[in-house]
C-alpha cells in the first residue's frame, strides 16, 4: 500500500507544480487599460494623432485616392511600357473604365479609408476633450466622405463595438445627412489656429461645403440636381472662409506644392512634413517619382524616377492660349543661371503650366515643375537620353498607344509628365528619395473659390458676374488672361475654354478632385482619349468583393 | 553566465573526470573479439562491459577489445546498436570472442517516443527512425538535410542553395493553409521554439531568404532522429503535435575508456547542380542580328556564372572526447566548420561546442543529466532575396547581364549599364551583409528512482539565441535608386528565448504473468519571448566611389548617414503553454499492445474562453507473427499490424492574435491593431493510421507500410477585419476541412551478405493527396509573381476543393503575328504545386574495407512556377541589351512581347537527385594509437534529371502573401552548387 500511496503522492505532487494563468503578456503594445489609465489624456492625444498619420498615405500614394480620382478620370493615366508598368493590367483598367470588384486599389482604397475612420471612431472611445473629440469626426467625416463618393455607402461603427460583428451600413441620402450632420456639430470645437496641419473650423467648413455641393451628385450620379438651400449653404460657408482674410493667393504656383510648402498661404489642410525627418507619415517623393524618368534626377543617379504616370494631350491642352511653352521659356534652359528672371517673360502662358526655370529645383536637377513635355535637361543644361542602346534623346511625347501599351523603341518616352510637387532640393538630394518635406496638400483655397463660383453658377437665381469675378481673380493671380464669359460645363466638349470645369482642371489637376468634378458636371461617362467607351455602372465603384464578403450589410452597386 | 566563465568551469569539471577513470588494483585482463555471428566481419564499438561492475571498454576496429577487470568477475556484457545484446562468461585463459546476432529490421532499436523511449517492436503509432550510420553525407550544414529522401512521408525541400538557409519541412503534405507548417522539434526532450534569431532587413533587393533555425546542432552530434508522423505518436504534444515531430537525440558517453574521435573534411563547388538556361557570347550575337538589335554586341566574352562560382575550399573539423563508467559518462565535441556558397564572398561558418553528461548517485537511484549546446555561426550573406522587385538581386544581374560586356573597363572600374540589369560582380563588391547569430542550448536534469518501477524526473532547458546583423550596400554601386551616390547601412538584432520546465513520472508494472502495463504522466510549461530592432541609414561620405573605398563598414560609422530612418522595436507578446500530459501502455503477451495519451494544453495565445485543448489518441498493434498459428511459417520472423486514430493541434499564428492591441506606430502616435478574438483556439487534425510491418525470416528483407487519413478542422484562417477595423489582419477559426490523406512504404533489403560482399538497399515511397473542402470564405490569393511589370500579381489560390496553393493563372495563348505573346483575360486554376510523389532510395555496397554509399531522390507529380523567366529573363530585356531565356530566344517571341504572368511558365516539376555519393575505405588502425582510421570521398548534388528549366527543382521561394504560404514558385534563387569533398576520420 505504501507504494502506491508513493506513485499516488508523486502525482498530485506534478500537478501542484507552480501553474500560469497563462494571461497573455504584451510585453511590446498596450492594453485598452493601459491606454486610457496609463497614458491618461495623452493617450487620447497619441491616438488622435494616430488617426491624422492615416492620411498620409491614403492622400499621397499613387496607388490609393490618387489612382482612383486622377487614372479614372481624363488627366492621368499609366502606360504599359514594355516589360514596365503591366501590373496585370491594374492601371489600364482605371483610364478606360472597365474595373471589376476584385481590383486591387479599389480595395486598397476602401481599406485604406476605413483604416481612417475606424481609428478616428476609436478616439471617441477615450474620453477625448471637446476639441479632441471634434478633430476625431472631422476625420471620420473626411473618409465618409470619400468612401460615400467612391463607393456609395459606407460602413460605420459605434466607438467600442464588438468588431468581430458587421458594422452598419449608410447610403444614399442618409449616408450624406450623416456626414454633414457630424460636421455641424464637430465644427464649433475644432480649433481655429494650428496651421493647415491641423483639422482647423475652416478645414471643417470646407469639407462642409464639399459635401452641400456633391449631394445632388451623391444621391443621382446620372443626372444630378442641386438643391438651392445646399447652394446658399456653399455660398455662405465658403464667404466666411474668403472673408476669414486667413488665406491669399501665391505669387509662385508651384509654391503651394514644393519643400517650402508649409508658408503657402492657400493651404487650408495638409499632411505635414518635414525635409529629413523619418517620422514623416506620408512619402511624399511618390508625386514626383511616379512620373519622372528613371534618368531625370541627375545622370549619376539612374532610376530616380518611374517613369510611369502621364497626362493626356488633350487634358494639356486645355490651357489653351499659348499654353506650349514659348521661346522666352526655354532661354533659361540652356543659360538659365545669368536669366533666372526668363521665367516670366512669357506673359501669355498660364503659370500653372509650369514649364518655368524653378529656383531650388531647376538649378539643382534640371527640372522645371508643371508640365513636361519634349526634351529635359540635366542641371547644367545638358540634354538627357533614355536607357534605351543608342539612346534617345530624353523627349516627352504627347502621344501614346491608343490600347496603353506602349511596344517600340519610343517607348520610355511617351506621354506629358505631371509635376506638381516639386522635388525637395532643400539639402542637396538627401531627401529625394524620402524624407522629404513637401507637405501634402487636402485642401485649397483656390478650390473654396473656385465651389463659390460654382455654387453661384448652380443657385436658383445664378449669379454668373459674380461667379466669373471670382473665377478671373484666380486667373490673374495665375498670370492667365481672363475669361469673358463663365458656363458651368460644355457637354459638348470637355475642354471648353471658358468652362468652370475646365477651370477646375486646370487650377487643381493631379489635386484628387478630378473624377468627384466629372460626375458632379454629368461629364464622366464621356470618351475621351484613350477610354473608347463607357457604362453608367462606373460612376460608383464597386464594393471590393472581399469586404462584401466579410459584411453582409453592404449591398454591391448595380452592374458589377 | 559568461562563456569564459562557463568554459573555466568545464574544463575544471573535465579534469575531474578524467581522473575518475584510474584504474583499481586486483586485476586480471581479458581480451576477445567481437564478431556478426552471420559473416564473421568485426563489430566495431561495441561496448563491453564487466558485469557487476564499473569497468568496460569498446572494441577497435577490428572487432577486438582488451578490458581490465576485477578478478572477482566472471561474465561480460557485450551489446551494440543494430545487435541483440549477450551476456557471455568469461572462460579459462580470460579470451572471449562472441558472434552477436543482428537484430531484424531494427526492431530492437530504441525510439524516441516523447517524454519516454520505446522499443521499435513495441512501437504502436508510425514513427520512422534514421540512425545516425544512415544519414546523407557530404555538405552537410543542418540536420534537416542529414534526412533529406530517408523517410516516407517526411519532405526537405531546399528553399535555397546559400549554406544555412532553411528548408521546408513537412510531415505527410500540406496540414495548414498558415505559414508554419513546419513540424515540431524536440532536441534531447527539449521542444524548440522553432524560429531563429536571424534578423531579416529588407533593403533594395527584397529580403533575404530565412535561416536554418537548426545550425546551432552539429550534425555530427546527432545519434539518431526520429519522426513521429500520426497522432498517436505526436498527440502527447498537444497542441504543437499537428504537423508532426522531429525528434533529435544526440550523442552521448558510453561505459569504457575515454576516447576521442576526430574528424575532417574539405571540399570545393564544382559547378552547378544544373543552369539557367540564357544566352551564351556566341548566341547572343546572333540574337542581336536575329531581332536586328544594335549597338548591343560590346566585343567581350564572358561566362558570368563561371565567373560568380566561388572555388574556395570548405573546411570542417570535428573533435569528440567520451568516456564514462558504470556510475557516470560524459561527453564533449567541437565543431568548426567554414562552408563556401555558391557564389563568391558567400560563406557560413560554424563554431558549435557542446558538454553533456549523465552521471548517478544515491545508490544510483539519483540521475543528475546535464547538456549544454553553444554555437556560434557567422553568415557573409549576398544580395539574394525572395521579394526582389523591379530591380532584381545579384542572380538576376547575372542572368541579365549582357555576355559580351566585360565587367570592367580598360581602367579597372566596374562597367555599370544602363539598361537595369546591374553588374554582378559589383553587387558582390559593394553589398557586404553578415549575420553573426549565437545560440546556447542548456539543459540539466534529474531523475529519482522512487520505487524500483516508478521514475520521476525533472528537467529544466533554456534555449537562448542572439542575432545581429550588419547590412551594407556602398554607394560606388550604381544604377540602384537611393543607393548609388548614397550607400546604406543598417544594423539590426534579434533575440530568442525559450524555457522548459517539465516534470515527468514513469511507472512500469507487471500486472499478471502475461500483461505488462507502462504508464506516464506529466506538467510541462513552456514560454518564449522573441524581439527585434534595427536601425539604418543612407547619404554617407565614404565609399562613394571605388577607388577610395575604405574597409570600414557604414555600420561601424552609422550616425555619417545623412538621412536616419526611424529605428524600429518589436516585442513579441511572451508566449506560454502550460501542460498536462499522461500515457498509459498495455502489452498482453506481446501479442497485442495498446497505447493512449491524452493531453491538455494551455496557451497564453489562445482566446480567453478556449484556454485549453485536450489532445487525445489511441493505437493498438497486434503482432501476428506472435500467434500460434503463425509460429510455424518459415517466410516471416514478424508481422504485425497496426491501427491508430487522435488529435493534435498546431497554434500557429502571431502571439497575441487574440487581443486587442495597442501599438506605437509613428512618432507620437498609437492605434489599434489587432482585433480582440476571445474565441481563437487551435488549428484541430484528427488523424487514423493504419500500418502494417513485416520482416522476412533471415531478418534480410524488412519493410513497413502505412495509410493515413487527417482531417484538419477550426483552420487557422487570417480573415479581413470587417472594415472600419485596424488594418491588418484578425485570426479567427473557421468550419473548414483541410484534408491529407496518403499511402507510405519502406522497404530494406540485404540483398548479399558475405563476408567480404555485403549490398544493402533502402527505397521509400509516398503518396499525398491535399484537398481543401467546406472552405465558405472567399477564396484567398497568395503566391508572389515579382518584378518589373508584374507587381501585385498573385499566382496561387485557397480555394474550395482545390489543393492548398493551387496554381491560379493567366491561360497563355501562344503568340500572335508579331510575335507578342497572348495572354488571357482572367485568371484560371491552373495545376497543383504539391508533390504527389516523394521517392527516396539508397544503398550501399561493401567490398572488403571499401563501401560505396548513394543516396538519391525525386518527388512529382507536381508543378513549378517559373517567376525568373516570367519577369527577368524574359525576351523583352533583349532590345535593351540584356541577357535572354534560351527558351523564348527558341520560341516565335519578338521582343517587342509584352511581360505578364501566365501558365506558360508553369512548368512539370518532378526530378530525381543523385543527392550525395560516397566511397569509403577503412584503413584499420595505424601505428600504435589510430583507430579506425577511415577515408572517404564524398561528391554532393551530382546530377538531377528534370525537365524543369530553372535552376533547381526542388525549390520554395518564399514567395507568401499576407501570411499565406506560398509553393513551389522559383524566383532568382540562390542556385545549388555540385560538390566534391574528400575526407577522413579517426579514433583515438
Amino acid at each position: 500500500m505504501k507504494k502506491y500511496l508513493k506513485v499516488a503522492i508523486s502525482f498530485v505532487l506534478i500537478s501542484a507544480t507552480g501553474c500560469s494563468k497563462l494571461d497573455q503578456q504584451l510585453p511590446g503594445s498596450l492594453t485598452n487599460q493601459q491606454v486610457s489609465n496609463a497614458l491618461g489624456s495623452a493617450g487620447v492625444g497619441l491616438l488622435l494623432n494616430g488617426a491624422y498619420a492615416d492620411l498620409g498615405g491614403t492622400f499621397t500614394a499613387q496607388d490609393l485616392l490618387f489612382c482612383l480620382e486622377e487614372n479614372a478620370s481624363d488627366e492621368a493615366l499609366v502606360p504599359t511600357r514594355g516589360g514596365d508598368w503591366d501590373d496585370n493590367g491594374v492601371w489600364r483598367v482605371l483610364h478606360n473604365h472597365t474595373w471589376d470588384a476584385n481590383h486591387t486599389y479599389v480595395l486598397n482604397v476602401f481599406n485604406s479609408l476605413n483604416k481612417l475612420n475606424f481609428d478616428a471612431t476609436n478616439v471617441l472611445g477615450f474620453s477625448p476633450s471637446a476639441s479632441q473629440a471634434a478633430q476625431a469626426r472631422f476625420l471620420r467625416a473626411l473618409s465618409l466622405y470619400y468612401l460615400l463618393d467612391l463607393y456609395g455607402q459606407y460602413p460605420v461603427r459605434q466607438p467600442g463595438e464588438d468588431l468581430r460583428n458587421a458594422p452598419e451600413v449608410k447610403s444614399g441620402a442618409a449616408a450624406a445627412q450623416f456626414i454633414i450632420d457630424e460636421l455641424v456639430a464637430s465644427i464649433p470645437n475644432l480649433p481655429t489656429t494650428g496651421g493647415a496641419g491641423v483639422a482647423t473650423k475652416n478645414a471643417g467648413n470646407t469639407l462642409l461645403m464639399k459635401c452641400y455641393l456633391n449631394r445632388g451628385a451623391w444621391v443621382n450620379r446620372a443626372s444630378p440636381t442641386f438643391a438651392d438651400a445646399d447652394m446658399q449653404q456653399v455660398i455662405t460657408i465658403g464667404n466666411s472662409i474668403i472673408a476669414s482674410g486667413n488665406y491669399s493667393y501665391m505669387s509662385e504656383y508651384f509654391r503651394n506644392f514644393d519643400a517650402l510648402n508649409s508658408s503657402s498661404t492657400e493651404n487650408i489642410f495638409t499632411v505635414v512634413n518635414n525635409s529629413g525627418s523619418a517620422a514623416n507619415v506620408s512619402d511624399v517623393r511618390s508625386e514626383w517619382c511616379r512620373t519622372l524618368h528613371y534618368n531625370q534626377e541627375t545622370s549619376t543617379k539612374p532610376n530616380s524616377g518611374w517613369n510611369g504616370f502621364s497626362t493626356v494631350s488633350d487634358f494639356y491642352n486645355s490651357f489653351t492660349t499659348g499654353s506650349t511653352p514659348g521661346v522666352d521659356l526655354m532661354e533659361g534652359v540652356t543659360n538659365y543661371a545669368s536669366n533666372k528672371t526668363g521665367r516670366y517673360k512669357d506673359t501669355a502662358v498660364d503659370a500653372r503650366v509650369g514649364g518655368r526655370f524653378y529656383p531650388g529645383i531647376t538649378d539643382k536637377s534640371g527640372q522645371r515643375p508643371g508640365f513636361m513635355i519634349g526634351q529635359q535637361y540635366s542641371e547644367t543644361g545638358a540634354p538627357l537620353t533614355d536607357r534605351k542602346t543608342p539612346a534617345n534623346p530624353l523627349q516627352f511625347e504627347p502621344g501614346i498607344a491608343a490600347d496603353m501599351k506602349e511596344t517600340g523603341n519610343t517607348l520610355e518616352l511617351t506621354g506629358i509628365r505631371v509635376e506638381k510637387y516639386g522635388p525637395d532640393f532643400t539639402n542637396g538630394s538627401a531627401n529625394y528619395q524620402g524624407n522629404a518635406g513637401n507637405d501634402e496638400v487636402i485642401f485649397r483655397y483656390a478650390d473654396v473659390v473656385l465651389m463659390v463660383a460654382e455654387a453661384k453658377l448652380r443657385a436658383a437665381t445664378p449669379d454668373a458676374a459674380g461667379a466669373l469675378a471670382l473665377v478671373n481673380g484666380l486667373r490673374t493671380a495665375r498670370n492667365a488672361k481672363p475669361l469673358a464669359s463663365l458656363v458651368l460645363v460644355n457637354t459638348a466638349n470637355l475642354y471648353a475654354g471658358n468652362a468652370l470645369l475646365t477651370e477646375r482642371g486646370r487650377e487643381l489637376y493631379w489635386e484628387k478632385v478630378r473624377r468627384t468634378d466629372l460626375i458632379r458636371f454629368g461629364m464622366f461617362n464621356k470618351i475621351w482619349q484613350y477610354k473608347p467607351s463607357d457604362d453608367p455602372k462606373y460612376l460608383v465603384y464597386p464594393i471590393p468583393t472581399q469586404s462584401l464578403s466579410v459584411n453582409p450589410n453592404l449591398v454591391q452597386n448595380p452592374g458589377y | 553566465m559568461h562563456l569564459k566563465l562557463l568554459a573555466k568551469r568545464l574544463s575544471i569539471a573535465l579534469l575531474f573526470l578524467a581522473g575518475s577513470f584510474i584504474a583499481n588494483a586486483q586485476q586480471k585482463t581479458v581480451t576477445g573479439k567481437v564478431t556478426n555471428d552471420k559473416d564473421g566481419s568485426p563489430v566495431s564499438g561495441a561496448s563491453v562491459v564487466a558485469k557487476g561492475s564499473k569497468s568496460g571498454t569498446q572494441t577497435g576496429a577490428d572487432g577486438s577489445f582488451s578490458l581490465s577487470v576485477a578478478s572477482a568477475v566472471t561474465q561480460l556484457e557485450f551489446s551494440s546498436v543494430g545487435y541483440t545484446s549477450q551476456t557471455v562468461s568469461i572462460g579459462s585463459g580470460n579470451v572471449v570472442n562472441v558472434g552477436l546476432v543482428a537484430t531484424s529490421g531494427g526492431l530492437t532499436e530504441v525510439v524516441v517516443i516523447g517524454y519516454g523511449t520505446a522499443r521499435k517492436k513495441d512501437l504502436t503509432g508510425a514513427v520512422a527512425s534514421v540512425q545516425a550510420k544512415d544519414f546523407n553525407q557530404g555538405v552537410i550544414t543542418s540536420p534537416d538535410q542529414l534526412l533529406q529522401n530517408k523517410i516516407p512521408g517526411l519532405e526537405v525541400t531546399s528553399n535555397s542553395g546559400q549554406p544555412g538557409a532553411a528548408t521546408t519541412v513537412k510531415i505527410r503534405g500540406n496540414n495548414s493553409i498558415r505559414s508554419g507548417g513546419s513540424p515540431l522539434y524536440v532536441i534531447d526532450g527539449v521542444p524548440l521554439d522553432g524560429r531563429s534569431a536571424r534578423p531579416n532587413f529588407g533593403t533594395n533587393f527584397g529580403s533575404s531568404p530565412d535561416a536554418n533555425a537548426l545550425l546551432f546542432i552539429n550534425p555530427n552530434d546527432i545519434q539518431a532522429v526520429d519522426v513521429l508522423k500520426d497522432a498517436s505518436s505526436a498527440a502527447i504534444y498537444g497542441s504543437r503535435g499537428a504537423n508532426g515531430v522531429i525528434a533529435i537525440t544526440t550523442k552521448t558517453g558510453s561505459a569504457g575508456p575515454s576516447k576521442i574521435e576526430f574528424g575532417t573534411s574539405w571540399s570545393v563547388n564544382a559547378g552547378y547542380l544544373k543552369k539557367y538556361e540564357v544566352l551564351d557570347a556566341g548566341e547572343f550575337r546572333t540574337a542581336l542580328t536575329k531581332y536586328s538589335i544594335s549597338g548591343q554586341d560590346k566585343g567581350a566574352t564572358v561566362d558570368v556564372f563561371k565567373d560568380l562560382l566561388n572555388k574556395k575550399l570548405s573546411q570542417s573539423y570535428n573533435l569528440a572526447l567520451s568516456g564514462g563508467n558504470d556510475n557516470g559518462k560524459f561527453r564533449a565535441s567541437f565543431l568548426a566548420s567554414s562552408t563556401n556558397g555558391t557564389f563568391k564572398n558567400s560563406q557560413l561558418d560554424k563554431y558549435i561546442g557542446t558538454f553533456n553528461g549523465q552521471y548517478k548517485f544515491l545508490d544510483k537511484k539519483l540521475t543528475i543529466g546535464f547538456s549544454l549546446i553553444a554555437g556560434h555561426t557567422s553568415e557573409d550573406v549576398i544580395a539574394v532575396s525572395n521579394t526582389a522587385g523591379s530591380e532584381g538581386n545579384i542572380i538576376s544581374s547575372a542572368l541579365q547581364w549582357n555576355p559580351t560586356t566585360s565587367f570592367k573597363d580598360a581602367n579597372g572600374k566596374w562597367v555599370y549599364p544602363t539598361n537595369g540589369s546591374g553588374n554582378p560582380m559589383a553587387l558582390l563588391d559593394a553589398y557586404d551583409d553578415k549575420v553573426q547569430i549565437n545560440s546556447v542550448l542548456a539543459n540539466i536534469s534529474a531523475s529519482y528512482k522512487i520505487l524500483k518501477n516508478l521514475d520521476y524526473k525533472f528537467q529544466y532547458a533554456i534555449n537562448n539565441s542572439v542575432g545581429s546583423r550588419l547590412t551594407n550596400i556602398y554607394g560606388f554601386l550604381q544604377g540602384y535608386a537611393g543607393l548609388s551616390g548614397s550607400g546604406y547601412g543598417a544594423i539590426s538584432g534579434q533575440k530568442l528565448n525559450s524555457q522548459t520546465f517539465t516534470h515527468t513520472l514513469n511507472y512500469n508494472a507487471t500486472l499478471t504473468k502475461k500483461l505488462s502495463l507502462t504508464a506516464l504522466g506529466g506538467f510541462e510549461y513552456w514560454k518564449s519571448k522573441f524581439s527585434n530592432n534595427s536601425f539604418s541609414a543612407r547619404g554617407f561620405n565614404t565609399n562613394l566611389t571605388q577607388e577610395t573605398k575604405i574597409d570600414i563598414p557604414y555600420t561601424a560609422i552609422l550616425q555619417d548617414g545623412q538621412v536616419q530612418s526611424l529605428p524600429t522595436t518589436y516585442i513579441d507578446p511572451t508566449v506560454e503553454i502550460q501542460s498536462f500530459f499522461g500515457r498509459v501502455g498495455l502489452n498482453y503477451g506481446d501479442r497485442f499492445l495498446v497505447t493512449a495519451t491524452m493531453r491538455a494544453d494551455g496557451s497564453s495565445k489562445f482566446g480567453k474562453n478556449n484556454k485549453y485543448g485536450y489532445f487525445p489518441s489511441a493505437a493498438a498493434r497486434w503482432v501476428i507473427s506472435n500467434e500460434n498459428f503463425m509460429k510455424s511459417n518459415r517466410i516471416l520472423s514478424n508481422l504485425a499490424l497496426r491501427a491508430s486514430w487522435g488529435i493534435t493541434g498546431s497554434q500557429e499564428y502571431p502571439s497575441g492574435a487574440a487581443t486587442e492591441q495597442f501599438t506605437f506606430s509613428q512618432y507620437n502616435s498609437a492605434t489599434q491593431t489587432n482585433v480582440n478574438n476571445p474565441d481563437l483556439k487551435w488549428e484541430e487534425t484528427r488523424s487514423t493510421n493504419i500500418g502494417l510491418d513485416a520482416t522476412s525470416k533471415n531478418g534480410r528483407i524488412y519493410g513497413s507500410f502505412d495509410y493515413y487519413h487527417k482531417n484538419t478542422t477550426n483552420l487557422i484562417f487570417q480573415d479581413v477585419p470587417i472594415a472600419p477595423a485596424p488594418s491588418g489582419t484578425y485570426f479567427r477559426n473557421i468550419n473548414a476541412n483541410l484534408i491529407n490523406s496518403g499511402v507510405e512504404l519502406g522497404i530494406g533489403a540485404t540483398i548479399i551478405e558475405k563476408s567480404n560482399l555485403q549490398w544493402d538497399v533502402n527505397f521509400n515511397l509516398a503518396f499525398n493527396k491535399n484537398k481543401l473542402t467546406n472552405f465558405k470564405a472567399s477564396r484567398i490569393l497568395t503566391g508572389q509573381i515579382n518584378g518589373q511589370g508584374v507587381s501585385g500579381t498573385l499566382g496561387q489560390i485557397i480555394d474550395n476543393n482545390y489543393p492548398v496553393n493551387e496554381y491560379f493563372l493567366k491561360p497563355f495563348g501562344g503568340f500572335d503575328a508579331s510575335g507578342n505573346q497572348i495572354i488571357g483575360a482572367s485568371q484560371q486554376y491552373a495545376g497543383d504545386p504539391n508533390p504527389s510523389t516523394n521517392y527516396g532510395f539508397s544503398t550501399t555496397v561493401r567490398y572488403k574495407k571499401l563501401s560505396v554509399v548513394i543516396n538519391a531522390g525525386g518527388a512529382a507529380g507536381f508543378k513549378i512556377y517559373n517567376n525568373t523567366a516570367t519577369s527577368v529573363t524574359n525576351i523583352s530585356g533583349i532590345s535593351n541589351g540584356r541577357n535572354i531565356d534560351k527558351n523564348a530566344y527558341n520560341s516565335a517571341e519578338k521582343p517587342s512581347s509584352g511581360v505578364g504572368a501566365s501558365d506558360r511558365f508553369l512548368e512539370k516539376g518532378n526530378f530525381f537527385k543523385l543527392r550525395n555519393v560516397s566511397v569509403n575505405y577503412t584503413v584499420g588502425n595505424v601505428l600504435r594509437y589510430v583507430k579506425g582510421l577511415n577515408v572517404f570521398v564524398n561528391a554532393s548534388n551530382l546530377f538531377v534529371i528534370t525537365k524543369f528549366s530553372g535552376f533547381d527543382p526542388e525549390v520554395n521561394v518564399d514567395k507568401s502573401s499576407g501570411g499565406y504560404p506560398s509553393r513551389s514558385i522559383e524566383y532568382i534563387p540562390y542556385p545549388t552548387a555540385r560538390t566534391f569533398s574528400f575526407g577522413f576520420k579517426f579514433t583515438l
